[in-house]
């Protein structure tokens, strides 16, 4: 059984698609197969790799629109998803690429530093004591440590594709969410606070990070509990905080979200105002209703109370 | 086939011909289906990101109810199925979770405990699962009428939850709209998100989001883009000419709920589906 690789070539500013076509073996990897070519066909073909065992994160690549771990997934197992004998493999997206299907790490890499992303330890710790650490705080970070920075989780980001400028990637969410939980570090908030200057709140939720990330570890979550702390840490003056906010104090004022209100709530009455042609344009279909008055749950007092005590417990957690 | 609704904040708003089409659609389905008593938001994919706990806990109430109902769940939007879906893995992998949620409810006086007794399914699986409900029922069948199957992101990812096909490799609503006799149509975007969850605060990169979705089903020939998301279906039609102006593009393209698209399968006017309701391209939907 022969597999066609349809790659996606970048020489030089020059960009084309090549296509090779080579034997299947059992347990061939796409690297396995990049290899071949490399070794026997092309010796021009360009990509990155070094562990072959899913530990440094060098040889992710797309293939068929979605990131990989080259040394991770096997030929035969894409042939099957996908029901084809022919497979697109392209750079991550997302990315510079320096050529072929390598990418360029360093603008990465100056994103990553943007918060500050050391352990800056607390006072009480000494060049002589070091920085001890009981298991159970490790253990509260211990999953995000897992990072093998293999770009996979930016590829797909929605958010990324369409404006890298005022976001980051998730990777670097990973890392502000592991240092900001660090029992060690003297000011989460100054990690913080960056992170909301530098985005938090324009994450689509589209949950592509997490899907990616070859090694599990959940980016999409890591943005909502850095979300959370920003609550703790009075960092939440901003449009999608008062958003958030406004759809969980809905719960407890009727139980269900009040179109209505959303927005004011949000953006405030002024900016909400500007609004009026959209409220005009979906009142005309009777998508909106404003003598319609918003019902309130039967149960609301026991749902009022469901949340306070969940509140006090998220309290005593911490 | 009996089902406990989560019918979810917009089929009770904006999104309001949703929930009539689906009442009319599992009526002549013969899947009966009974709104959970109380029921409140699911968090909207935001509610966590101030209080995970509560969050949690508040679903953990709404699925409660369903399975005192003795019924699985039905829902009929990617996000509460995800909300839901992430509570039920959650609480079903973690005893001591399970316990502490219990205790909260317990100590607000809700009458129920979670069992973790009910499965959490959407619409739209319920149909993959049980292709026979169709069977004999389609009597306008949509005669290749070329359908963009819009998926949006919840219902597929994370795969750990949403473990329907694979999301990775999603085929089920082709399968769908192809039952119902019509043609699905490959567009470019047609895994993109619509950037409903941002749509405050990163107004301008959304507004993009949606004129590309819109143009690239618009590109593949499709006379209708059909979603199993009223959160997609409103970001995409109610925004839709904004769209437009972001990618400088002329598309019109109807944006349909699923449930639309199946009602209008099984012989449903376009008024009958709620059509009227819909913001764009009114004059451009060539069924029903």
């Amino acid at each position: 059984m022969d597999v066609k690789l349809r790659i996606h070539r970048f020489v030089e500013d020059k960009k084309w698609v090549q296509d090779y076509t080579l034997p299947v073996t059992v347990g061939m990897t796409v690297l396995e197969a990049l290899t071949q070519i490399k070794e026997h066909q092309d010796p021009t073909l360009s990509f990155t790799c070094s562990c072959r065992s899913s530990i440094c994160g060098a040889c992710a690549v797309r293939v068929n629109g979605n990131a990989e771990l080259a040394c991770e997934i096997l030929v035969e197992n894409l042939m099957k998803r996908y029901d084809t004998d022919e497979l697109t493999i392209e750079p991550l997206g997302n990315f510079r690429v320096i050529r072929d299907l390598i990418v360029d790490w360093d603008p990465k890499y100056a994103r990553i530093k943007k918060i500050k992303p050391t352990v800056h330890p607390k006072d009480e710790f000494s060049a002589e004591e070091g920085c001890k650490q009981s298991p159970e705080d490790f253990n509260k970070y211990k999953k995000l440590a897992g990072c093998i920075l293999c770009g996979s989780c930016v590829s797909e980001c929605n958010k990324n594709a369409l404006n890298q400028e005022d976001f980051l990637d998730p990777f670097v969410f990973v890392k502000a969410a592991k240092i900001t939980r660090d029992s060690r570090d003297k000011d989460p908030k100054e990690h913080l606070k960056v992170v909301v200057d530098a985005g938090l709140w324009r994450c689509f939720n589209c949950q592509e990070c997490t899907a990616k990330c070859p090694k599990g570890l959940d980016p999409a979550g890591a943005i909502e509990k850095l979300k959370e702390a920003t609550f703790k840490m009075g960092l939440d003056d901003n449009v999608g905080a008062r958003h958030a906010k406004a759809i969980y104090e809905d719960i407890s004022e009727s139980g269900t979200l009040d179109e209505s209100k959303l927005n004011i709530k949000s953006e405030g009455f002024f900016a909400a105002g500007l609004r009026a042609p959209m409220a005009l344009r979906l009142m005309r279909v009777g998508k909106m209703n404003p003598l319609d008055s918003h019902p309130v749950n039967k149960e609301i007092d026991t749902i009022r109370k469901i949340v306070k005590n969940a509140e006090a417990a998220s309290k005593e957690e911490n | 086939m009996k089902y406990a609704l989560f019918p979810g904040c917009v089929l009770e708003g904006a999104a309001a011909e949703a929930y009539t089409s689906l009442k009319k659609v599992c009526e002549k389905l013969d899947i009966e289906i009974e709104e959970i008593p109380n029921w409140t938001c699911c968090g909207a994919s935001h509610a966590q990101g101030v209080d995970d706990l509560a969050a949690l806990a508040v679903n953990a109430r709404n699925i409660s109810i369903a399975e005192n109902m003795g019924c699985d769940i039905m829902t009929v939007c990617n996000t509460c199925t995800l909300q839901l879906r992430t509570a039920k893995a959650r609480l079903d992998k973690d005893e001591k979770l399970r316990e502490k949620v219990n205790n909260i409810l317990k100590e607000s006086g809700h009458p129920y405990e979670y069992k973790g007794t009910s499965q959490v399914t959407h619409f739209l699986w319920i149909l993959d699962d049980h292709p026979e409900l169709l069977d004999g029922k389609i009597v306008n069948p949509l005669n290749g009428y070329k359908v963009a199957a819009y998926y949006g992101c919840h219902i597929l990812r994370p795969q750990e939850v949403m473990d329907h096909g694979d999301g990775k490799h999603p085929e089920y609503m082709e399968r769908l709209v192809r039952k119902l006799g019509a043609e699905p149509v490959w567009f470019d975007a047609n895994r993109k998100c619509c950037g409903f969850h941002a749509q405050l605060a990163a107004e301008r990169d959304v507004l993009k989001a949606t004129g590309q979705i819109v143009d690239s089903a618009d590109r593949a020939g499709a006379g209708a883009l059909v979603t199993p998301c009223p959160l997609c279906q409103m970001q995409l039609d109610m925004y839709e000419p904004e769209g437009r102006e972001a990618v400088h593009s002329q598309a019109q393209v109807p944006i349909l709920h699923l449930q639309q698209l199946v009602g209008l399968a099984l012989g449903l006017t376009k008024e009958e589906v709620g059509f009227n309701r819909h913001v764009s391209a009114q004059d451009k939907l060539k069924l029903g």
